[in-house]
């Protein structure tokens, strides 16, 4: 039984100061974890100052105030094709003599990697990553040139904070998603299943369905489709089949061509609804913010917020943000390898030299961590537990970026900077050098071991001074070390 | 698919790191011995390819006689059989034909008896969805382990080298699941440890350290790929292309070639897995699933002519997928979500030359499980005869819970 308390301080100050080692108990850099890529030296002053309630408050509002893409002044300004109509990104395209080019989904791609790295709204992020992986659509995809975008704006963003419900209502009408399932294709005298089966299956009520289910939504939503001239969602009730449909336990007469809408949007919201989709989302969302293993009481506790709210979003986090097992369980988690990419980035305050190369560089390092955002291929969406993501090679790839970060090898896109301020003030020697490094970076002391492991990298005895000491020249990648190190891959 | 104009090479990542630390700790040693660990039970490999999305086994492998069904086919596909000519006939199989994207690999290992297939395969506990059936596939039949089968495989072999088993990609499949160590490798070009000169060592035993009781996938892995650096050093250095195999370009035909470097190594490689994607083929399957097919085969044709007769006697391929598609073709001129599928076998130690298992002649939908190909031939009977007869493992028990072992006689002992 996990204890969910009335408010989000009394369960940070009542619940068990634990956390799994190597990493300590940390409420401050344990939140910057969860609710956003990881800490930086500013958010950790923000919660010093304010106290992590008000600092949680203060994200959901900054979610309403930098909707979209707005959450960095520097990203948004390259985020210039974000806003545009397929048929409006189409004429950009002809007018760049490249009417079939990749440009706008790259630009979405760049732009929420620079959004998860500075933006302010960090929640939001969060949130937005999560139901991105959770109604996935594959970017880049050819036949989704002028289209993926709008499934990010129109359904992701504009729904982050607010109704599952109408997430869903909107992204059964995306063009994007209609083509990505092949609803757009799907018509009464030919059925297509696809979209069918993962709305069941993936996007609501799960492996609870049977193969008459599958056919009887994929008859119920024919006539929603794609228009070959705008590129956008319409309506087609002449390819829609009628005929009446029972869904696990939902009916419909579907006796109208224009059920494929009217009766379509019923079944959304009956599964949208449904206590299945409810505990599936909860589910997923403990596993995205607790633990790889979240207790049945807790996703429990979780669903029953997201129905009683109405299928609202915040609810279930709020339930989790008042629950011991959250505050409990700090170290539980691998960060992801783009997690992992962009809380380096974070931690090591690198600012861009250069937005577009900087951004160019983070899709690359996540690419080669198999990890780039919306780049998923299979509709299920990234796996979020970390046995999913054993990989010798992405291990190695990251110890690169870290030091390639570290000893500010890419000056091109990323700001030089002096690393020297990474001390926090002037050590009084080697060993004083790498506990304020350990405490910097990974928000605690270092295991005495994990000091005595690094001592050692640095060939030195912890009593040599500043002056003769080895982190001369050494600095960079004694940085990057800790980073490679367990108290930067758990989270 | 995620490479474009923005992939910048690992060239250009290293560039600037390699001199960091060069003059310094001069009195550190770099150490480059290479353990290759010890020799594997019986120097034999078998590489696992899974097809993703399901693949149209029909289209792959089609019936092209009356007797096998072709003629009901034409009235239900009739956009996906291909026609008279269009296939290249199998001789002796009663009437089965490879679709001609198989070519290449048809030229190099039919005739020698290196390339036999299973259709109609499947299991009872496979559903229409991808994510169920892959998973049930990958976790050998089993719904209460959460190890995949072939790290049981790797359990009942015994220890083994660091590159007993290896993963194509950036992650490891379902079926490689559990505690026996593994590599996942996305390129054995970018497989290195950051960081040259006198600091490489001393930062490969502080982290080394830093991961000492840590446990979890971590405290397995970190060990696992730092032990492997120095080989697959040795590996690269030593990749060269042989007998003018020519590889296409693409995902598959990279890892082959990595591969390749890696048998001919000798490092004890017993299992390894790649994965193939895009087989959901939804929509204008034909054009789809044939260029597809076309790369893989191209890809695994070079795989093989690389390796040479020799060499590839000890390498055992089998091609799977988690279900065959629906029979009869969908609005779209793709197929939906099926049940039956296809498994091909290429390499060593096959009884080749031919199509092996059960198969009910398609004459109308009576013949159908749903509309589907019904599953007449277990997968796991095939994985478990190939894993049993060219790596030695004895029980199956534990590799397939509740599997009755049925072999179907594709395999050779040795």
């Amino acid at each position: 039984m996990t204890t969910i308390y009335p408010t989000i301080a009394d369960a940070i100050e009542k619940s068990a100061k634990t956390a799994k080692a190597p990493l300590a108990w940390n409420p401050t850099d344990h939140v910057l974890s969860r609710l956003a890529f990881g800490p930086t030296p500013a958010a950790r002053t923000e919660i010093a100052r304010n106290g992590i309630p008000a600092w949680i408050s203060a994200q959901i509002a900054a979610g309403h105030t930098y909707a979209g893409y707005t959450g960095d002044p520097l990203v948004a300004a390259q985020a210039t094709r974000l806003g545009l109509s397929p048929a409006d990104s189409f004429t950009l395209l002809k007018l760049g003599g490249n009417k079939y080019g990749w440009d706008v989904m790259t630009q979405l791609t760049q732009t929420t990697l620079g959004l998860q790295v500075w933006s302010k709204a960090q929640l939001y992020e969060v949130l937005v990553d999560f139901f991105t992986n959770h109604l996935n659509v594959v970017c880049p995809r050819g036949d989704l040139w002028v289209t993926r975008h709008t499934f990010d704006r129109d359904v992701i963003r504009a729904h982050a904070m607010g109704s599952f419900t109408d997430m869903l209502l909107a992204s059964a009408r995306n063009p994007a998603m209609l083509l990505y399932l092949d609803l757009a294709q799907s018509t009464k005298s030919a059925v297509n299943e696809n979209y069918a089966r993962e709305l069941l299956e993936l996007h609501t009520v799960g492996l609870v369905y049977s193969e008459a289910d599958v056919k009887n939504v994929a008859k119920l939503l024919t006539g929603r489709t794609v228009s070959s001239r705008t590129f956008d969602y319409t309506y087609n009730p002449a390819i829609h089949g009628t005929g009446g449909v029972t869904v696990l336990g939902f009916r419909h007469p579907n006796s109208s061509t224009a059920d494929g809408e009217v009766g379509g949007d019923a079944l959304l919201r009956y599964l949208a609804a449904h206590p299945s989709t409810a505990k599936r989302l909860a589910r997923k969302l403990c596993i995205r913010l607790v633990s790889d293993r979240p207790s049945h009481a807790l996703v429990t506790a979780v669903a029953t917020a997201y129905l009683g709210s109405g299928t609202q979003i915040l609810p279930m986090l709020d339930t989790i943000l008042r629950s011991e097992e959250f505050w409990a369980s700090r170290g539980h988690k691998v960060r992801r390898p783009a997690e992992n990419v962009i809380a380096t980035m974070r931690i090591l305050e690198v600012r861009p030299a250069s937005i577009g190369a900087a951004l160019k560089y983070l899709q690359t390092m996540t690419q080669q961590v198999g990890n780039q955002p919306l780049a998923w291929g299979p509709p299920d969406g990234y796996p979020d537990v970390a046995t999913a993501w054993r990989s010798a090679s992405t291990l190695l790839m990251l110890w690169l970026h870290h030091l390639g970060l570290a000893a500010d090898s890419w000056t091109n896109a990323f700001a030089k900077s002096n690393k020297t301020t990474l001390y926090g003030g002037t050590p009084a020697n080697s060993g004083d050098a790498i506990a304020r490094l350990g405490v910097r970076l990974t928000g605690a002391p270092l295991p005495t071991a994990h000091a005595a492991a690094l001592q050692t990298f640095l060939a030195e005895s912890a009593t040599t001074p500043m002056a003769r000491s080895t982190l001369h020249a050494l600095l960079p990648a004694l940085v990057a070390l800790i980073l490679d190190g367990p108290s930067h891959a758990l989270r | 698919m995620p490479f474009g104009e923005n992939n910048l090479t690992r060239r250009r990542f290293l560039a600037g790191i390699g001199a960091l630390g060069a003059s310094v700790v001069g009195s550190q040693v770099v150490t480059t011995k290479i353990a290759l660990g010890a020799a594997p039970s019986n120097g034999n490999t078998v590489i696992v390819i899974f097809l993703r999305g399901g693949a149209d086994g029909l289209r792959i492998l089609s019936p092209q006689s009356a007797s096998l069904g072709v003629n009901y086919l034409r009235t239900v596909r009739p956009a996906l059989v291909p026609g008279d000519g269009e296939a290249i006939g199998l001789d002796g199989t009663g009437g089965w034909a490879l679709n001609k994207a198989m070519a290449p690999l048809h030229q190099l290992l039919w005739a020698t008896g290196e390339m036999a297939f299973v259709p109609a395969v499947s299991n009872p506990g496979v559903s229409r969805s991808h994510f169920q059936a892959q998973q049930f596939v990958e976790q050998g039949g089993s719904t209460t382990v959460s190890t995949g089968w072939l790290d049981r495989v790797l359990t009942q072999l015994g220890p083994g080298t660091t590159f007993r088993a290896l993963a194509d990609g950036f992650t490891l499949p379902m079926s490689m699941a559990g505690n026996e160590a593994k590599i996942a490798m996305s390129s054995l070009a970018d497989f290195d440890f950051p960081g040259t000169g006198a600091i490489r060592t001393p930062a490969m035993t502080a982290l080394s350290a830093l991961y000492r009781g840590i446990g979890g996938p971590l405290g397995e892995d970190v060990p696992t790929a730092l032990s492997a650096v120095a080989t697959a050093a040795a590996i690269r250095a030593a990749v060269t292309v042989q007998n003018a195999a020519v590889y296409p370009t693409g995902p598959t035909a990279a890892a082959l070639k990595d591969l390749v470097a890696i048998l001919r190594a000798e490092v004890g490689l017993q299992v390894a897995t790649l994965d193939v994607s895009s087989w959901d083929t939804h929509t204008t399957e034909a054009n789809g699933l044939d260029a597809l097919l076309s790369n893989t085969a191209q890809a695994l044709a070079a795989f093989f002519t690389d390796l040479g007769p020799t060499r590839r006697s000890r390498v055992t391929v089998v091609v799977q997928s988690e279900f065959g598609r629906r029979v009869a073709m969908n609005a779209s001129a793709g197929t939906d979500h099926g049940h039956g599928g296809l498994v091909w076998l290429l390499g060593g130690g096959l009884v080749g030359k031919t199509v092996h298992g059960k198969w009910t002649p398609l004459t109308s939908a009576a013949d159908l499980d749903a509309g589907d190909v019904a599953g007449l031939n277990d997968p796991f009977n095939i994985c478990g005869e190939v894993v049993q007869k060219r790596l030695g493992v004895g029980s199956l028990a534990t590799v397939f819970p509740g599997l009755s072992y049925t072999p179907l006689g594709l395999a050779r002992t040795g």
